[in-house]
């Protein structure tokens, strides 16, 4: 049991499902949503606070607030779990590894992948969660506007990692060149251990302490953390594998994860008599969904995906990191110094399913939408081959 | 079972595993054995439901090597 729980990738369309209900969860608990990418527009504004750079002016950090640090904030904590829970994982599943990517292409790809989709995230109010995974389920808007938009998006990302300048080459040898390694004395289980019960020792601090939302946070964030790293829930790969080889395993659990999340959301809605957290929708939704697409299969991986990976040693994923939270950080610049704002977003509303429609037609339309996204994706699973897309016949051999 | 070709992964991340080991086998004779050395853990699992839907076979269970995984995929 122990085993299976730790050394296999668990189910994606389970922990899809529970990560909906956790989510769902959280948001009646907190009132906000699961997120990350407004978290790293905070730290970049620390960051500038440290250079000296007064940024108290700035209508960006104004808009998303910037009181206390990210260790009393909980967008803070649900960041700092995720990365603990999936490291948690990592380590007690002996997989952490110093993953060095060998072409040096990758560390420059991957900061500016990770610097357009910080950007663009952004831009949308919203990464891949909080405009689309935590969106959805919130029946706003613009979470429709974003997905629409990066499934573009990361159609042209698709065209550019594709062509051999991006790409690279392998290394491909004759015969077998793999050498077998002996297994070691397993140390990670046992640091894993540790760092479970230090980090449980926090939560119950936060609690005793009477921070509840800290240890919330704190809680849901490892969760979410252990979740996305056990299912390796890829949210770049949920659009890109389509356009690459027609792998739809992503799209229908994230999907699925959506539609549970839709259900448990909207009863925590009436229930509670609690305001959805709807967000605008705007020109710079779309554009900005845009970018996010692109920068996201650039990168390798979004601002939710680059976590894990950074748990397990891809250290590749450190320039993404660092050119999320600059991308961000830009954006943020520019939201009032270059105008982003008085051209993109002041025309634009925030508008909700449930107020427009009521809450009975908000479910049934977005349950039906996602249903058609499950279907379109099964579809394409079945028929879209790589290198040859739609068209009919045996995969193509060269010789 | 007789190795023709190594295909060494390791170090790359998705979704660069799945696009060079359909193009390596894409460009092998129908019946050659192509070994497959990943450590990308997503790849644990695209690269091998990805080689099947394309229609090449697992000529046996991957082999867990250390923290890598070894496939072996006849063209």
């Amino acid at each position: 049991m122990l085993k299976r729980m730790f050394n296999q990738y668990w189910s994606p369309y389970l922990v899809m499902a529970v990560a909906g209900v956790l989510s769902a969860l959280y948001f009646g608990i907190t009132k906000t949503v699961w997120a990350v990418t407004g978290e790293f527009t905070r730290l970049g504004g620390h960051i500038l606070e440290w250079f000296g750079v007064d940024i108290s002016g700035w209508a960006y950090f104004k808009l998303i607030h910037m009181e206390g640090t990210t260790f009393t904030r909980t967008d803070g904590w649900i960041v700092w779990g995720m990365f603990i829970g999936a490291l948690l994982m990592v380590l007690l599943g002996n997989n952490f590894k110093i993953r060095m990517p060998r072409q040096k292409r990758r560390w420059v790809q991957g900061l500016i992948g990770g610097f357009i989709a910080g950007f663009g995230a952004r831009m949308a109010l919203g990464c891949n969660l909080a405009a689309f995974f935590t969106g959805v389920p919130q029946f706003s808007l613009h979470s429709w506007i974003f997905i629409v938009a990066t499934a573009i998006g990361t159609f042209g990302g698709a065209k550019i990692v594709g062509t051999s300048w991006w790409k690279g080459k392998p290394v491909l040898q004759k015969g077998n060149t793999a050498k077998i390694v002996k297994e070691r004395a397993k140390i990670q289980p046992y640091i894993g251990m540790v760092l479970a019960v230090g980090y449980a020792a926090l939560i119950i601090y936060f609690y005793a302490a009477g921070k509840n939302m800290l240890g919330t946070a704190a809680l849901f964030g490892a969760l979410f953390g252990i979740l996305i790293e056990r299912g390796q829930i890829c949210f770049t790969s949920a659009f890109r594998d389509l356009w690459i080889s027609g792998r739809a395993t992503m799209t229908k659990a994230i999907t699925l994860g959506m539609a549970v999340s839709s259900v448990v959301t909207l009863i925590i809605i009436l229930v509670g008599g609690m305001d959805p957290v709807t967000k605008m929708a705007a020109p710079s939704t779309l554009i900005g969904g845009l970018l996010f697409g692109v920068g996201i299969v650039m990168a390798g991986g979004c601002e939710t995906g680059m976590m894990y990976r950074l748990m397990e040693g891809q250290v590749v994923f450190l320039p993404v990191f660092i050119g999320n939270i600059a991308g961000a950080t830009v954006l943020a610049y520019g939201w009032d110094h270059l105008g982003i704002y008085n051209a993109l977003v002041k025309m634009g509303k925030p508008i909700n399913l449930i107020t427009e429609l009521g809450a009975a037609w908000a479910l049934i339309l977005t349950l039906v939408l996602l249903a058609a996204g499950f279907i379109v994706a099964v579809f394409w699973q079945k028929n879209y081959r790589f290198g040859v897309g739609f068209k009919k016949g045996e995969t193509k051999h060269v010789h | 079972m007789s190795i023709d070709y190594t295909l060494d992964l390791r170090g790359e991340s998705c979704p660069y595993p799945v696009i060079y080991t359909l193009e390596t086998l894409q460009g092998m004779k129908k019946g050659e054995l192509l070994q497959v050395i990943a450590d990308c853990p997503a790849a644990f699992r695209n690269v091998p439901e990805e080689v099947v839907k394309h229609g090449y076979t697992l000529e046996k269970e991957p082999m867990k090597n250390g923290k890598e995984l070894l496939f072996f995929i006849r063209a």
